[in-house]
């Protein structure tokens, strides 16, 4: 863990946070729109950070470039004129924050009070390394290489990243309790316990793939549809 | 130097989450009601990638948030539409207008 | 014989029955198949009375030629009446068992049996037939006279002719008349029906018969007197009319009461049973022996009844020694009232008289038919056939009545005003006649005043009748007056009814030219009178009524009376044609359009003044009086010595025609004599009066006024029922109404009330309680909808911050209630 990193965890977080806040507060709808951009595109950064590099890009490519071009479009769509202002009653800015901030604080207390490290501090080894050699059932980066390829594996049903663990079974072996019990999961991932002889294959993605596309195909003619041009016969 | 744990990613994700959902409960543009959606979409995928970061569901959190993004675009460009339609109705974009099914 | 019996009853049952068929086909089929516009029905009546006639008339011939040789035999005007009377063949008893020819005196009788009804025990109700010659001169009277009243109504009623018919006699309250569909149809099917039931009536074999046809004459006479049932008149009219014969036959019901205790048969006649054994009749029962006495117990009180034959087969009563059927003497006697009772009710006779001259009400037809020749007629027919069942002491009775009765009407005539209205009253005094000749034991006067009675006074009714329809309905005779040159053959054809019920005579006159028509040839070579019918009849009543009083000084106003009666009579019907057809027109608008009636109406009253001028020719040496005497009882011929058993006597009826040996007039001379003095003296006065005005005939009304108001009150009959009867009826009435009203309506309000009390806490408890718990249910919920719908804001904004709350809501309740998971 870099100093680098660290920094650009930091100023990522505050600017994710910074235009989400942005978003809520800002009353123009093509401010929230730029505060939006700032958001996810830190958001990606974040991703990132976290090792998930085609996610990461993804999100760039289909939030930032795609959806947020929608999303601008569908601003100037239904703008009346320019910069229209809905504006929002106080009352209801002041409720809303008052139960946001509830809400938050639930979420946090109930996410600091979680020890992830299982009371050995794993997950934190797990994540960084820093004790000497890795023992990881996450994912990291610096052993797995760069994720486009396992990723596309598994969309077609090969999941390399559990069933072909060459290099992580000796080293599994050496700690024993390594991860909270997953059911299903682990099983295969688990070294020791799945057999040479007869591997057993995790399952991958591929039915899933091909109905999103089918789904993305239908959503695609259906907001078509739903979006051409009707000229109202009131008018 | 202290390493960088899962919390503060799960901290954005509830703040991304928190501002989404204000964002939907304050927003009269439909549209703003629409990116406070992406912005709860936005947390979740974030914890989602996190916990494939730091715990045993490995590749598989990242093979959701795709799904997630996925459906997330998809959803934005229905909602879009429809939030035409409503428009081209009412003339307007105000949620508040749309209050056609009051009891 | 036998075959004749069976000829004589198809002959009778066809003319009986015809009629009944005309009446169904007109009352079901007649307003459809030919409308209202049509006489297809009165011509379907008419041809089943003429045919009734004709059947009749072959039957009084095949009778007459086989078993009476009285009329038609060869014409020989030399024949004595003792000769011609008793000349019925002694032949054997009737083996058949179905006719019975009797054969005892001068009678000659068929029974049978048609159709037996129902058997209570020994008493069997059949419908039986019983023919001697007075049913069947009833018989041709009927069918005759109702032919000719049947011609007579189409003329008569042809105003009924119409589908609009304006009666101008009943006013609507607007003021305009009332307005009703034609009836013509309906009169003749009433009509047809009351032949039927009339010749059933004649040809009934035993009481109970005669009852049932009684009653259907009766509802007859009540359908036709309430014929224009729209008027208040006729409608009570009609009532009255069967109201007061109500009276009379409950009497006829105690009667048959008696008789079926006391004999167990209603039948007249023997009746022969499959092993020919013969079970007595009715008049079997009473012989009497050559005294006229009743078979009586040792006591006296008894009358032993004669239910045993002899070797003769004649009917004696059984040996003291075996079981005797026996009737109380007493008993008798009010068998005998009650029967006379229904008769008295029937006929009009005193003290029921007062429903006849109300029931001119009908169209006159029906007053010529039912309520002068007919109808009335009846209750005489029934006592004459009843007569053998009559002790002297009913006997008397009747005579009385029938005194009073014709006194009190001919009274009542003289001051009628109302040309109906005195034919009415003068019918009631011959009805009165009649019952005076059956009791002072004249039988076959009284029914030989009967048929000639029926002949003239139809006659008159329906002079009356065309009268009327020439005057449009006018019947006053005051405003009448100088008819004769306006309507010729009516006039003279009432001056033969009314010569004939005054009973003129040219004494000494022969009519050879008679004698060479059958039917009419005389039997007698007396000295014989030019006259018409009523002459005789009278004449053989008033001198059996001087016979009797003869051998009864006491009941000597049963010969007086009836002679003032008979001047009454004359002077009355004298009066009523002098009035109506002589002097000058008293309403000279009415004479202007007074025309003579059509032949339709006028030839049946040529036929029937004929009828009314001949059918008595000869008198008592007459065919007609002859036959009819065929059928007399066998006790009345030869009188009754009452004086041992403290009754009165009968005369002998051939008594009355010897001359004393002293010399002098026969009492039936003497009779004949007074009542041609009274009848001339009766008539002369109305000459004298109302002819040719020698006295102002109000005067005299103005001198006697309050006898003439007693008497145009008809002697205040109608007012002392009216107080005895009526009145009391009412206040019993009122009375019952105010229980009804006071009592037994109160008690049923208390059960309505107590009942509307139940259903009132009833519908508060529904109302309230059920209705309280369903709307409580429905209530609430509809308030839980109407504050829920206030949630539905249709604000996705709102439904999002919900969300957002639930979970916030729902995590700190998790973290609440299980704080350290």
């Amino acid at each position: 863990m870099s100093t680098a990193e660290f920094i650009l965890f930091w100023l990522f977080a505050a600017l994710t946070c910074g235009g989400a806040i942005a978003v809520c507060v800002s009353q123009n709808v093509v401010r929230m729109a730029f505060s939006l951009v700032l958001t996810l595109g830190s958001t990606a950064v974040l991703f990132l950070l976290l090792g998930a590099d085609f996610v990461g890009a993804t999100q760039l490519l289909v939030y930032v470039g795609g959806t947020l071009v929608l999303i601008v479009f569908g601003v100037m769509l239904t703008a009346t004129g320019p910069f229209t202002r809905i504006k929002s009653s106080a009352a209801d800015g002041i409720l809303s924050g008052l139960i946001g901030v509830v809400f938050l604080f639930i979420v946090a207390s109930t996410v600091t009070s979680v020890d992830w490290d299982g009371g050995e501090g794993v997950a934190h080894k797990i994540a960084f390394g820093t004790h000497g050699k890795a023992v990881e059932s996450g994912f990291n980066p610096t052993q797995q290489g760069n994720t486009t390829r396992q990723l596309g594996l598994s969309f077609l049903s090969l999941r390399p990243d559990r069933d072909l663990n060459l290099g992580a079974q000796p080293a599994s072996s050496k700690v024993p309790n390594t991860a909270p019990v997953v059911p299903g999961a682990p099983a295969t991932g688990m070294p020791g316990v799945t057999s040479p002889s007869e591997p057993k294959l995790s399952t991958g993605y591929l039915l899933p793939f091909e109905i999103v596309s089918v789904h993305l195909l239908v959503v695609l003619v259906g907001a078509a549809y739903l979006a051409r041009t009707k000229r109202r016969t009131k008018s | 130097m202290q390493a960088i744990g899962p919390n503060p990613f799960l901290f954005i994700g509830a703040v991304l989450f928190v501002c989404g959902v204000v964002c939907m409960t304050t927003k009269r543009n439909g549209i703003g009601v629409l990116m406070g959606v992406e912005l709860v979409l936005n947390g979740a995928n974030l914890n989602f990638i996190t916990f494939s970061r730091f715990t045993p569901l490995g590749l598989d959190g990242q093979v959701f948030s795709l799904f997630v993004i996925v459906l997330a675009a998809a959803e934005a460009a229905v909602a879009l539409a429809i939030a035409l339609n409503f428009y081209n109705n009412h003339l307007t974009i105000d949620v508040d207008r749309g209050d056609d099914l009051h009891g | 014989m036998d075959s004749l019996g069976n000829t004589l009853a198809n002959l009778l049952t066809i003319a009986w029955l015809l009629p009944l068929f005309g009446f169904v086909v007109q009352i079901l089929f007649a307003l459809k198949w030919w409308g209202r516009k049509s006489k297809t029905g009165a011509y379907l009546a008419i041809f089943c009375i003429g045919a009734g006639f004709v059947c009749s008339s072959t039957a009084f011939y095949k009778w007459d030629t086989q078993a009476g040789h009285l009329v038609f035999k060869e014409a020989k005007p030399a024949a004595t009446a003792e000769v011609a009377a008793p000349e019925s063949e002694p032949t054997a008893e009737a083996s058949d068992e179905h006719h019975h020819k009797k054969s005892s005196g001068k009678q000659t009788v068929f029974s049978g049996t048609f159709y037996q009804l129902a058997q209570f025990g020994d008493l069997k109700i059949s419908l039986d037939y019983y023919i001697d010659s007075l049913t069947l001169a009833m018989f041709v009277m009927v069918t005759l006279i109702a032919t000719c009243i049947h011609i007579f109504a189409t003329g008569y009623m042809s105003e009924e002719l119409v589908e609009d018919y304006v009666d101008h006699q009943v006013h609507t309250h607007d003021g305009g008349h009332f307005h009703r569909p034609g009836r013509f149809y309906r009169f003749f099917s009433y009509l047809s029906l009351f032949c039927f039931a009339m010749l059933g009536l004649v040809i009934a074999g035993n009481i109970f018969q005669v009852f049932i046809f009684w009653e259907l004459v009766g509802i007859c006479s009540y359908l036709l007197i309430g014929f224009y049932i729209e008027r208040h008149s006729a409608s009570t009219a009609a009532n009255k009319a069967f109201i007061v014969n109500r009276v009379g036959d409950f009497g006829f019901i105690i009667g048959l009461m008696i008789l079926w205790t006391s004999f167990g048969t209603f039948n007249f006649a023997d009746q022969h049973a499959a092993d020919h054994s013969v079970k007595p009749g009715l008049f079997s029962m009473v012989t009497r022996d050559d005294h006229g006495e009743f078979a009586k117990t040792s006591g006296g009180k008894d009358v032993v009844l004669t239910t045993q034959q002899d070797g003769h087969g004649a009917w004696q009563a059984p040996p003291e020694s075996s079981p005797r059927k026996t009737i109380a003497y007493t008993l008798l006697i009010v068998a005998g009232l009650g029967v006379f009772g229904g008769c008295v009710g029937k006929s009009a006779q005193f003290p029921l008289q007062t429903w006849l001259p109300d029931a001119m009400e009908g169209p006159t037809p029906v007053s010529a038919l039912v309520h002068s020749a007919t109808m009335v007629a009846a209750g005489v027919y029934l006592a004459g056939r009843f007569y053998p069942m009559f002790t002297p002491e009913v006997l008397l009775t009747i005579a009385y009545v029938g005194c009073i009765t014709a006194f009190v009407a001919a009274t009542i005539a003289i001051v009628a005003t109302d040309i109906k209205k005195v034919l009415a009253y003068s019918t009631i005094s011959q009805l009165g006649y009649m019952m005076l000749g059956l009791g002072v034991g004249g039988w076959a006067a009284g029914l030989f005043h009967l048929i000639t009675h029926a002949f003239f006074k139809s006659l008159m009714f329906l002079c009356s009748g065309s009268v009327i329809a020439g005057c449009h309905h006018e019947q006053e005779m005051p405003k009448m007056g100088g008819l004769l040159r306006k309507m010729p053959i009516t006039a003279l054809t009432m001056l033969v009814g009314v010569i004939a019920i005054a009973g003129l005579a040219i004494p000494g006159v022969y009519l050879k030219f008679w004698w060479y028509i059958p039917y009419l040839s005389i039997n007698s070579d007396h000295g014989y009178v030019l006259s018409f019918s009523g002459f005789h009849s009278k004449d053989a009543i008033l001198a059996t009524a001087l016979g009797y009083t003869k051998l009864n000084p006491l009941h000597f106003l049963l010969f007086l009376i009836p002679l003032l009666t008979a001047g009454i009579t004359s002077f009355y019907m004298f009066r009523l044609w002098f009035y109506t057809f002589l002097g000058k027109p008293r309403d000279q608008h009415l004479h202007d359009h007074v025309h003579e009636s059509p032949w339709v109406m006028t030839a049946p009253l040529l036929v029937l003044a004929f009828f009314a001028a001949f059918c008595a020719l000869g008198g008592e040496h007459g065919n007609l009086f002859q036959t009819l005497s065929h059928s007399e009882p066998s006790h009345v011929e030869h009188g009754f010595d009452g004086s041992q058993s403290h009754t009165v006597s009968l005369p002998d009826s051939h008594s009355l025609h010897v001359k004393p040996a002293e010399g002098g007039a026969s009492t039936h001379d003497v009779a004949g004599r007074s009542a041609l003095l009274a009848a001339f003296i009766g008539m002369v006065i109305s000459y004298l009066i109302y002819a040719k005005r020698v006295v102002n005939p109000d005067d005299i009304k103005r001198q006697a006024a309050s006898v003439h108001a007693f008497l145009a009150n008809k002697w205040g009959f109608d007012d002392l029922y009216d107080v005895m009867f009526v009145k009391p009826a009412h206040v019993v009435a009122k009375f019952a109404a105010a229980i009804d009203k006071f009592v037994f309506d109160e008690i049923l309000h208390t059960f309505v009330r107590m009942g509307i009390a139940v259903s009132k806490w009833d519908r508060k408890f529904d109302e309230g309680v059920i209705d309280g718990i369903v709307n409580l249910m429905g209530n609430s919920t509809h308030s839980l909808a109407l504050s829920l719908r206030n949630v539905q804001t249709g604000k996705i904004r709102q439904y999002v911050t919900f969300i957002a709350v639930s979970v916030v809501t729902l995590f700190v309740l998790l973290f609440a209630l299980y704080p350290k998971g």
